[in-house]
């Protein structure tokens, strides 16, 4: 998928965001949770060492062991895995707890009594956190002495811990199913972009007919279509004058060409002139043929393309009209000493106007001969493969250069003007054998080698088969 | 499909596009036929542009029928066509 696409754009953008909070909503819910343990536990310890601070008078004092058993007898440290230490003003030591039941820490690990009373939390070497209060024992005697009572953070910090794996997997899960959500929708919402892609990709200026889909599911894609479609009727109106146009022009200028013609006939033959005078007007006879042959040409290209030229549809079989087609130019190679090769060992049905066609084969055939060196050979075959009928025309002449293949079938189109020069013909015979193709619903494709020779093969779609009548008629 | 023609006794064969155009010519001797014209009546509309095609037939036509013979019938003029003629100063 493209990474610059709109889809994965917005996905990106969707995914960060949806991060973003998801992150911002964990890290306050974690750090105020465990802020609001720490303090918690803190609280706790702060009462219970004023309460074990009520028991240190100096009778106490003046004996450890006493103290130690009323500490253990009302508190029971160790059994409930806490920590108590009482210590002088000058920090020797009065009590300390032992080690708890589940050996969760070590007290003789937690450091010296701090000097003032306050809140810690200390880390020992195996990374147990522990929170440590130390509160003074009171005004009165035995004044300064410090009572510190301690818990172990780890087991909620375990809790705190299973909370943050609960949210990050919750978090994957709710931004998988988010994005994955957020992909099929947007991919729906954009459908209708690659219908209207896919569609307008194949309209070209053969097919101005068809218009694009136009969607009803969001106004901004209906309208975007719509306005295509507007700007599609726009370029068809205009291709269509542009046709008339040329269907008009190249059909006023038949008559003053035909007349043009015979008057000028009539000169090169009337005996009272010059003969000089009847060898020029004849030169003239034959420059207005050729003028008329291009404007023939130009009347019957444009009446195919704009739709107005009526094509007979009649059964026949492409084969036998292609060998009698070759028959009738043979001449025309072996003037050149070109050998034709007929293959049509089969009769290929097709439905058309046989003398278009034909027209198409006698052009192929034509252009051939004339870019093929001397000595040269073509084949013409027809076949039939799958649905369609192939009518090919291979050569091994002069080959059209990669480049060129692209406009070959345009009017008035030359892959080499040096040599055109010396070819009579105007560039009309390719365009001519395209819009014969289009109108009988096929195409003509070309494949050239510099140098090797050309193919065109022209394929037509095959006629229905029909039992009544399995001679043809052409 | 071969057409048989006669000049002078001697027996031509011709193809029928030959025989066609000898048939043209014939009917209109001595007047100036170009290849436009020949081509409009010999061959049918889908040859229309191919001009050289009447070149060589006639070509071959006078292989046929001229060659063997003193006196030629068909004659080029230049620049605008051909003409089935047996006066030749009629024509040039």
């Amino acid at each position: 998928m493209n990474s610059r696409s709109l889809v994965v754009r917005l996905m990106a953008w969707h995914a960060l965001w949806l991060a973003a909070a998801f992150a911002l909503a964990g890290g306050v819910i974690y750090f105020g949770l465990r802020h609001y343990i720490e303090a918690s536990l803190a609280e706790a310890q702060i009462k219970r060492a004023d309460r074990i601070a009520l028991l240190v008078t100096p009778a106490q004092l003046a004996l450890p062991g006493r103290l130690a058993e009323t500490i253990a007898n009302d508190f029971a440290p160790e059994a409930s895995e806490r920590f108590v230490r009482i210590s002088r003003p000058d920090g020797t030591v009065v009590y300390r707890s032992g080690r708890p039941g589940d050996g969760s820490f070590d007290p003789a690990e937690i450091s010296a009594p701090p000097r003032q009373p306050g809140v810690r939390i200390e880390t020992l070497h195996d990374g147990t956190r522990m929170t440590i209060v130390a509160r003074s024992v009171g005004t009165g005697n035995p004044a300064g002495c410090l009572v510190e009572t301690g818990e172990s953070l780890m087991p909620a910090l375990k809790e705190l811990d299973w909370l943050l794996a609960s949210l990050s997997l919750g978090f994957v899960v709710v931004s998988g199913v988010a994005v994955a959500g957020a992909h099929r929708l947007i991919r729906r919402a954009l459908r209708p972009v690659h219908e209207i892609t896919a569609r307008a990709e194949t309209i070209t200026s053969h097919n101005l007919s068809e218009r694009l889909p136009e969607t009803h599911s969001g106004m901004e894609f209906e309208h975007l279509s719509q306005a295509l479609n507007r700007m599609i009727t726009r370029l068809e109106e205009s291709f269509q004058l542009n046709r008339r146009f040329l269907a008009d022009a190249s059909h006023e200028l038949r008559t003053p060409l035909t007349v043009l013609r015979s008057e000028l006939e009539s000169i090169a033959q009337a005996k009272n002139h010059d003969a000089d005078l009847r060898a020029a007007v004849g030169g003239l006879v034959d420059e207005v043929g050729r003028i008329t042959r291009i404007v023939e040409n130009l009347f019957a290209l444009s009446r195919l393309e704009a739709g107005l030229a009526q094509v007979k549809h009649t059964r026949l079989d492409l084969a036998s009209l292609a060998v009698a087609t070759a028959e009738q130019m043979c001449l025309l190679a072996e003037d050149k000493n070109i050998g034709i090769k007929t293959v049509a060992p089969t009769p290929v049905f097709v439905e058309g106007d046989p003398a278009r066609l034909k027209q198409v084969i006698v052009n192929l055939l034509d252009n051939a001969i004339k870019y093929t060196p001397k000595g040269g050979s073509l084949t013409l075959s027809v076949t039939a493969a799958a649905d369609r009928a192939l009518c090919e025309v291979a050569d091994t002449g002069y080959g059209i250069p990669a480049e060129a293949i692209p406009f070959i079938f345009e009017r008035f189109y030359r892959v080499d003007e040096a040599r055109s020069r010396e070819i009579d013909g105007a560039g009309l015979g390719l365009a001519i054998v395209k819009s014969i193709c289009a109108a009988h619903g096929g195409v003509v494709e070309v494949k050239s080698v510099v140098g090797q020779g050309s193919r065109f093969i022209v394929a037509l779609p095959l006629a229905a088969p029909e039992e009544r009548n399995p001679s043809g008629a052409i | 499909v071969t057409h048989q023609v006669r000049r002078g006794g001697r027996k031509v064969d011709l193809t029928s596009k030959e025989y066609a155009l000898l048939e043209y010519m014939m009917a209109h001797p001595g007047r100036v036929l170009s290849r436009t014209m020949i081509m409009e009546h010999v061959w049918d509309e889908s040859f229309e542009g191919l001009t050289n095609i009447v070149d060589v037939y006639v070509r071959h036509l006078r292989e046929k029928i001229d060659l063997p013979h003193p006196l030629k019938l068909i004659r080029t003029v230049r620049g605008a066509g051909y003409c089935l003629s047996e006066n030749a100063a009629e024509i040039e």
